[in-house]
């Protein structure tokens, strides 16, 4: 397995021939090559930290310099200005757009929303739960803080609608922009729930605000988020992306390994290296162990794309009208890096 | 009307701007104060007309009023102060508004001031569309529409060029020639003193004394009088020998505004 | 009579000097530049110099607001912003003015109300949007308070220093003439204080559609701030763009109406 992987980068790098003469030692130790992924410090980046901190990209020949941001949005945009080589994050319309205009396609998985997995929260505010809401399906037709029109909490509710038999019309969605106003909102009583990520969830219920009345995971399992790149990295540097999407596999299988694996119960236990891994996903997002443990989110193991999902995210975005209606979802993946 | 000033002392913090001033504005006279600049001049003025409190002393009017008369001790200005977003007539209502007088009055007393000043056909004008001179002749309208016992005038021609100066003296003579009006006249003009004083007041500098009071023999209407020059010189002369040492020190004075 | 040792000189004409470091009026030449500008902004796309994601042609950007002109979209975002920078900027001067007013007046206001406006003044108001929707709520009145706020403390800051530069002589003179104080307020301080007001309004209708789009942050349907936002987090950069032109058009015609304004109230100057 390795000496395929040495041969094959030897043949296409360019140093990789002269290295091979000069010396038998890994390529590595000569030159790596230089790239770059745009990320947010939360615990759903953590394979790209554990990729980075355990050397397995410097393995694959790649220099890769972590680019931190702190808004989803920001990161296609990095990508599709050519800041970044890489992005790994949510997905919205946003993101559709930028996709749609060829600027940035999916070449993997990031986290998904998956049953037994607390990553995205619905929870009740007081009165709210009082008067009877109780359960996800309860949210029909109720005022929801969500941070922006075409966010994942906006997809999140039309799912929850599909799943129920309503649309987002028969809610009012409210739009604050971001989390300190979601949740200024919710504790003052302006909204009847919110959709929020698990660390802000478990803060309101800690506030006494408000009742966590479901999981996404567990009513309506969706991909998150994606690592992507541009259509022009894929063209011109096929070998890297290949390269990056390797490392990037070895770090998700030993990740889904440490924090993914459920007992025969099916509760979730501690895998092989758990410990040493949150230590490194704590240092990446400046966050203590035990918060980063709260809110660990489940990735694919081989960072598999949930292609139905996927289609179903544009189809909802494009009835939404948010999205051009021209968009086909298999336009934006490229689904030849991950089989 | 008469003014009595009593040992008035004023002071702006430590500086004694005037000390011991004992002064009486006759009846029906026009005293001329002068001085270098700087001799509280325009300070002694606001405090007769009560717009500036005295450190000690007291200030008396005595004396009968016109009829009609609505503001005993009235103002000319020497920057005019007129309300630049009135117009002429208007600026004549502001002083007129807050008394209870019947429309018709109020009315008449604008247009007799206006006319008398010849600025009728500039009733409609604002401020900034008269000359110096008629903006002047504004202020003096003004102050003629409520009826004045008596007129303090602060070096009221001192912003005007020399043949608009002439002119409003000219206006000056005639209304002292009809109304008889008491006026205390602050200038730093000799000539507008002889041409327009019954009396002139010459004022020390620093602190401001009384240093002496001249009197003019010479009958107001007079004065152009080929007749009439030896005196007004020798007066002349004397006025400028009080205050030529100072003048020229004021003058000498860096300015420490 | 003159030194006949002197050489005769012929006459010379005195050479022109003067020319030149005047402004003259040149009526065409801004809309020139616009056009110009425009111009060269929509061939940079049509020769794929630039990629329209990152600055849309101005063919886009029209064809944007069209869009929303045909669907009323447009009228119902204006509608929703110019009420709340209507009632928002209200509030603010009218407070602002109450507040000037004593500050330019009394002396003990003055002494309390300077500190404490260079205190308040500089706040970010975007950063207190949570403690508004805590206050306020999310509905229209925390729209209001943001607008509201930020338009009051220039307001202050511009009354009470516009009452300073009304000419004391003026007021010297109503007191000579034994006007009331109200009297004098009202007629030669309020007045004499317009021209520094009526400047003060320039920056604080600026400051309210700058304030719109962050109003508008907290869960607003429409306004054009909120169609902004919106385009903004959805990457559609035509319609960001058109937003933004709305905006700058509204704040061309805010600048207009208040010019009429000045040169209506203000003729005397």
């Amino acid at each position: 397995m390795t000496v395929v992987r040495w041969g094959r980068r030897t043949v296409l790098g360019v140093m990789g021939a002269a290295a091979l003469a000069l010396s038998a030692a890994p390529a590595f130790a000569q030159s790596l090559e230089k790239t770059s992924i745009g990320v947010l410090a939360l615990a759903s980046s953590g394979p790209i930290f554990i990729a980075k901190s355990k050397g397995y990209f410097e393995k694959e020949g790649l220099d890769v310099d972590l680019k931190m941001f702190t808004s989803a949005q920001q990161v296609p945009v990095a990508v599709a200005s050519g800041d970044v080589d890489f992005g790994v994050t949510g997905l919205t319309a946003g993101f559709y757009n930028l996709a749609a205009k060829g600027a940035v396609t999916m070449i993997a998985a990031q986290s998904r929303d998956e049953p037994g997995f607390e990553l995205s929260a619905y929870v009740a505010a007081n009165t709210a739960f009082a008067a009877g809401l109780k359960k996800p399906a309860d949210l029909k037709g109720k005022r929801i803080a969500i941070t922006t029109v075409g966010s994942t909490f906006h997809y999140m509710l039309g799912l929850l609608g599909q799943k129920y038999g309503f649309t987002v019309k028969d809610l009012t969605m409210v739009p604050l922009q971001d989390v300190p106003k979601m949740t200024a909102a919710f504790k003052g009583g302006q909204v009847d729930a919110i959709v929020a990520p698990v660390t802000v969830a478990r803060q309101m219920v800690a506030d006494g605000a408000g009742t966590i009345i479901g999981w996404v995971g567990d009513e309506t399992p969706w991909q998150l988020g994606a690592l992507f790149t541009g259509p022009k990295t894929i063209a011109q540097r096929r070998p890297t992306v290949e390269k990056f999407i390797r490392a990037y596999q070895t770090a998700l299988a030993e990740y889904h390994a440490a924090f993914n694996t459920k007992d025969a119960s099916g509760a979730i236990v501690k895998g092989p290296g758990y410990d040493s891994l949150l230590a490194i996903i704590a240092e990446a997002t400046k966050q203590k162990p035990e918060v980063v443990a709260a809110g660990l989110p489940y990735v694919d193991p081989q960072g598999k794309l949930l292609i139905d999902d996927v289609v179903n995210q544009v189809k909802f975005w494009q009835a939404e009208g948010q999205v051009d209606k021209a968009l086909d979802a298999k336009s934006i993946m490229d689904l030849s890096f991950v089989k | 009307m008469r003014l009595i000033i009593k040992d008035l002392c004023h002071r702006y913090d430590d500086l004694v701007v005037l000390e011991g001033i004992d002064l009486t504005v006759r009846e029906g006279e026009v005293l001329a104060v002068i001085g270098p600049s700087g001799c509280g001049k325009s300070t002694l003025l606001g405090i007769a007309g009560g717009i500036v409190a005295p450190t000690s002393g007291t200030i008396e009017t005595a004396g009968a009023v016109p009829d009609g008369c609505l503001n005993p001790v009235t103002f000319i200005f020497q920057d005019f102060a007129l309300l630049p977003w009135r117009s002429v007539e208007d600026n004549l209502a502001l002083v007129l508004e807050h008394h209870p007088l019947p429309a018709a009055e109020r009315r008449e007393r604008i247009e007799a001031g206006l006319r008398r000043m010849g600025l009728w056909d500039f009733r409609k004008a604002l401020p900034k569309q008269l000359s110096g001179g008629m903006r002047q002749r504004v202020g003096i309208a003004r102050a003629l529409a409520v009826r004045p016992a008596m007129l303090l005038l602060d070096e009221p021609l001192s912003a005007l060029d020399a043949q608009t100066r002439e002119l409003l003296m000219e206006d000056f003579l005639a209304l002292w020639q009809r109304e008889r009006t008491t006026a205390l006249y602050v200038t730093h003009n000799l000539d507008e003193a002889l041409r327009l004083a019954d009396r002139v007041v010459v004022l020390s500098r620093r602190p401001g004394r009384l240093r002496e009071i001249v009197t003019i023999e010479e009958p107001r209407d007079q004065r152009l009088q080929p007749s009439a020059q030896a005196h007004l010189a020798e007066v002349r002369d004397r006025l400028w020998h009080l205050i030529r040492a100072e003048a020229q020190l004021a003058d000498r004075e860096i300015a420490n505004a | 009579m003159p030194d006949t040792s002197l050489p005769v000189t012929p006459a010379q004409p005195v050479r022109f000097r003067g020319g030149g470091f005047t402004v003259r009026t040149h009526r065409w030449a801004a809309l020139l530049a616009f056009a110009v500008l425009i111009a060269v902004w929509e061939s940079t796309n049509r020769f794929g110099l630039v990629s329209p994601l990152f600055l849309p042609p101005p063919s886009a950007v029209a064809k944007a607001l069209g869009a929303m002109v045909a669907d009323g979209s447009l009228w119902q975002h204006l509608k929703a912003s110019l009420m709340r920078i209507g009632v928002g900027w209200a509030m603010g001067t009218v407070c602002g003015m109450a507040v000037g007013f004593a500050m330019g007046i009394g002396s003990v206001a003055r002494a309390v109300g300077v500190p404490l406006v260079s205190a308040f003044f500089p706040i970010p108001k975007i950063a207190l949007l949570p403690l508004f929707i805590l206050w306020f709520g999310i509905g229209e009145p925390s729209k209001f308070a943001t607008i509201g706020f930020g338009v009051f403390f220039p307001t202050v800051i511009a009354t009470y220093s516009a009452i300073d530069s009304v000419p004391r002589n003026l007021i010297r003179m109503a007191q000579s003439f034994g006007l009331p104080w109200a009297s004098i307020l009202r007629k030669i301080v309020l007045p004499g204080a317009l021209p520094g007001i009526l400047a003060g309004f320039r920056i604080t209708a600026s400051i309210a559609l700058i304030l719109v789009v962050a109003a508008e942050m907290i869960g607003a349907e429409y306004g054009i701030g909120a169609f902004v936002l919106t385009a903004g987090n959805l990457m559609l950069t035509d319609q960001l763009l058109a937003g933004v032109l709305v905006l700058s058009l509204l704040g061309l015609a805010i600048g207009t109406v208040l010019s009429i304004l000045e040169r209506r109230l203000l003729k005397w100057r």
